[in-house]
């Protein structure tokens, strides 16, 4: 580490104009995070030709900004109205959801903002000494080894639908099921898309999570709308409680560092990482029945994973030239238009830019918790927005993020099959999350699987062949079995005494 | 009476309107609102074609209307393709081969003929690459190996089967007398991804254009142990052709761009004359450098002869390639 680089890029990075860009991209990243299907993808997509007449490294700090401001906004929609951003904020509303019913939505909110912080802040310290190593690291990572990353996702899913598994099993099934729509990349075979061309990508899980989330919660207001309305709790302080910061503390520090490796995995990713910190602190916790109930950590967890998630990606991206999520594929494409070539010489060749950018990154955060903290007053009104107000507007906000998806109005008619679908699972109390997750991984994972196989020419010994596929495996095994371990143990204590 | 007066009236004006507008189109192109189709994703290389070409076009003034870039992914450019068969002339797309492509895969309708092509801008190169430590260090030591057992090295490419990445590799093969039918490919999502395989052992060779490549080359991290250009590439001098290895080919991988079905001869020579002068802007110059394209222009006339030949390169790589009969 030279010092010298790291005073020009501080010297760079708080430069007024710099500042500025960093306070606007996150202002902006917040906005699009905050709007269900509208991510930081097109948001990033939307200001390139903004920043065509720039200095390359403020746009690439804007950019960035853009991005890991998303992270924070996405929480938001998930705790007030049970409709995630996007993907990486699934996790968010099982217990910021329920957070928000109780009357402390102003509580989950904050707790997820400093979580938020924590994730985003040691992301970037891991950031600053690991790129190296951990770049390394990722390249082992073979078609085997994501199979068995993927699988192991899914088990520790299923299990978190502890008490109704089968229930949890079949909406998994279902979200497979799904995923297998689309070409085929290995064989090029067209599967289930009925001759339409949009189809041939397969689903997008944006969609999915719009429809079944956004457009089925309003359904289900609407089916609801004629019974008495529930009694509101009245809304509690906008600040978390000594007690639930106490509770959240570990689970913030322990899910920052797994959701940061978890980031720079090429292709895992921001939804994987906070789903594995929300099942790895319900895992640990002493009272895990507490989770699913509206129980801060459970906010602070995932938020805390998703957000070094999102800072770990860069790693790949930046010193590899490889993205590893859509939005990263976006902003590589803006970088080499600005004439940033990143790849392993671009640590070597600019050092500054990449001072400069860390350093923004250090100071983008700081200026994204003011404007979290200073929004939460403000958002908190959504929860006072009349039902004939505000759920024509997150249909509307809806139909929009799917529009601007692939431009296509195909995707409407997805788009209300999962509404309905959405509304059937709530109805027949299916848990959701274990669908979307199936549907996000499940055609990488197949295709890995593939992989493997074509790799070792049909035989499954390659599953097991490195040490990361052993560990992995036996990963998986406790994770299922571990509940059936402790509840046979519960009960065998319970019948001795 | 008043009926028929009443029709008359507005078949006039009806035909008023129409006249207006078709003499309207005559003199007033380009129109305000000029839109360029990205049948992709942004981030993809026809999203940066239609992106670069924005910039350097509006930025030199060589267009006065606002260009607009629309993404249309969706079946390897099928969506987008389609949406451009049914507009104007204000709206342009991408193109590269898979127009012909997904129409010998049976995917698409759409050929060539159902456009109005207008130019070819650039093209990349295709590179062969493989681990820095493979004991296959050149391009014949690589075909040797597949010549003796074709399934011995598994070789990366992406997105899918039946893109330049794979077809360029399946006529190298064929040139050097290997049946193609028999290769082991490994598809990836992104070239990025492809390299990362490389890197880390998971595949022996892979395929890709030469940008996709040459990043970790300089770094010394992977090997390019040949290049698909006519001549050796000013960025990468010491790596040989795959002419000098005993492989007779040379495969561009063109990016142009294409109107929808029967411009006028006006609009032809309005983009004709427009886009001669922004391949020659320095602006356009520094996107190919960037990019690591080269300047490959073509106009209206010559592009159309040139996608005939083209088509019928493709029909014969896919067909050997095994994915079609």
């Amino acid at each position: 580490m030279d010092y010298g680089y790291f005073i020009d890029g501080l010297m760079n990075a708080i430069t007024p104009l710099n500042l500025l860009f960093v306070f606007l991209g996150g202002l902006l990243g917040t906005i699009v995070g905050m709007l269900p299907g509208l991510g930081p993808a097109t948001g990033v997509a939307v200001l390139i030709p903004v920043t065509f007449g720039m200095e390359p490294i403020s746009a690439m700090i804007l950019l960035i900004a853009i991005y890991y401001g998303a992270m924070y906004g996405g929480s938001r929609s998930s705790i007030l109205l049970n409709t995630p951003g996007d993907a990486s904020a699934i996790a968010a509303s099982f217990d910021g959801y329920p957070m928000a019913k109780k009357g402390q939505a102003g509580q989950a909110l904050a707790i997820a903002t400093i979580a938020s912080l924590v994730g985003g802040t040691v992301a970037v310290i891991g950031f600053t000494f690991l790129a190296g190593p951990l770049a390394d690291f990722a390249i082992r990572f073979g078609p085997a080894e994501y199979f068995l990353l993927m699988l192991f996702t899914l088990s520790a899913i299923v299990s978190l639908s502890r008490g109704d598994m089968l229930k949890g099993f079949i909406s998994m099934l279902f979200g497979l099921v799904l995923s297998t729509i689309g070409v085929d990349a290995q064989s090029s075979v067209y599967r289930f898309t009925m001759g339409l061309p949009q189809l041939a990508e397969g689903i997008d899980f944006l969609i999915v999570i719009i429809g079944i989330y956004a457009v089925g919660e309003v359904l289900y207001n609407f089916i609801a709308i004629n019974r008495p309305p529930e009694k509101k709790n009245k809304v509690e302080s906008l600040w978390f409680t000594r007690e639930q910061w106490n509770a959240s503390k570990l689970p913030i520090f322990r899910s920052a560092p797994l959701g940061f490796i978890v980031g720079v995995l090429p292709g895992a990713g921001g939804s994987i990482a906070s789903m594995l910190g929300y099942t790895t602190e319900r895992q640990l916790s002493r009272t895990p029945e507490r989770f699913g109930q509206g129980t801060a950590e459970g906010v602070a967890a995932p938020e805390s994973a998703n957000n070094s998630a999102s800072v770990g990606a860069l790693i790949p991206l930046l010193s590899m030239g490889i993205p590893g999520s859509g939005t990263t594929a976006v902003l590589l494409g803006a970088l080499v238009m600005l004439g940033i070539q990143p790849g392993p010489l671009l640590f070597e060749s600019e050092p500054t830019t990449i001072w400069t950018l860390i350093n923004s990154m250090f100071i983008g955060n700081l200026f994204l918790v003011v404007i979290n903290i200073l929004l939460v007053g403000l958002l908190i009104k959504v929860l006072d927005t009349p039902s004939n107000i505000l759920y024509p507007l997150i249909l509307m906000l809806g139909f929009i993020g799917a529009y601007t998806l692939s431009y296509s109005t195909i995707d409407f008619y997805i788009l209300l099959a999962f509404g309905v679908l959405g509304l059937a699972f709530k109805l027949l109390r299916f848990p959701i999350a274990p669908l979307i997750l199936a549907l996000i991984v499940g055609h990488d994972m197949e295709q890995n699987f593939r992989k493997s196989l074509i790799v070792s020419d049909g035989s499954a010994s390659v599953f097991f062949s490195s040490p990361i596929s052993v560990v992995l495996i036996i990963m998986i095994i406790l994770s299922i079995s571990v509940p059936f371990i402790l509840s046979a143990v519960k009960n065998k204590k319970a019948k001795q005494a | 009476m008043k009926r028929i007066i009443l029709l008359l009236l507005s078949i006039a004006f009806i035909g008023g309107c129409s006249a207006e507008q078709s003499q309207g189109e005559e003199s007033d192109y380009p129109p305000d609102l000029i839109e360029f189709v990205a049948p992709a994703t942004p981030g993809g290389g026809w999203d940066l074609t239609a992106r670069s070409m924005q910039r350097a076009l509006n930025n030199n003034e060589l267009v006065e209307s606002d260009i607009n870039v629309v993404n249309k992914p969706g079946g390897g450019g099928e969506v987008g393709f389609q949406y451009l068969k049914n507009r104007d002339s204000n709206t342009l797309a991408v193109n590269s081969s898979l127009l012909f492509t997904n129409n010998e895969l049976g995917l698409s309708e759409l050929s060539h003929e159902d456009f109005t092509p207008l130019a070819i801008l650039a093209t990349e190169w295709q590179s062969i690459a493989v681990g820095p430590d493979s004991d296959y260090d050149n391009l014949e030591a690589v075909m040797e190996q597949l010549k003796k057992d074709p399934e011995s090295l598994k070789i990366g490419v992406a997105p899918g089967l039946g893109n330049d990445d794979h077809l360029s590799f399946i006529q190298a093969a064929q040139e050097y007398g290997i049946d193609p039918s028999k290769l082991d490919f490994l598809v990836y999502e992104s070239g990025g991804e492809v390299v990362t395989a490389l890197l880390g052992g998971h595949i022996d060779v892979a395929t890709m254009s030469v940008s996709e490549a040459s990043e970790q080359y300089k770094a010394d991290r992977l090997d390019i142990v040949g290049v698909s250009s006519e001549e050796r590439l000013e960025e990468l001098p010491e790596v040989p052709t795959f002419k000098e290895q005993g492989v007779d080919l040379v495969f561009p991988h063109w990016r142009g761009v294409m109107g929808p079905p029967d411009m006028t001869e006006e609009e032809i020579a309005y983009w004709d004359e427009r886009l001669q002068q922004m391949v020659e802007t320095e602006e356009w110059q520094t996107i190919l450098e960037n990019n690591q394209w080269d300047d490959y222009y073509m106009n209206a006339e010559e592009t159309e002869q040139f996608m005939d030949e083209q088509e019928q390169t493709y029909q014969e790589l896919l067909t050997n390639a095994g994915l079609t009969e």
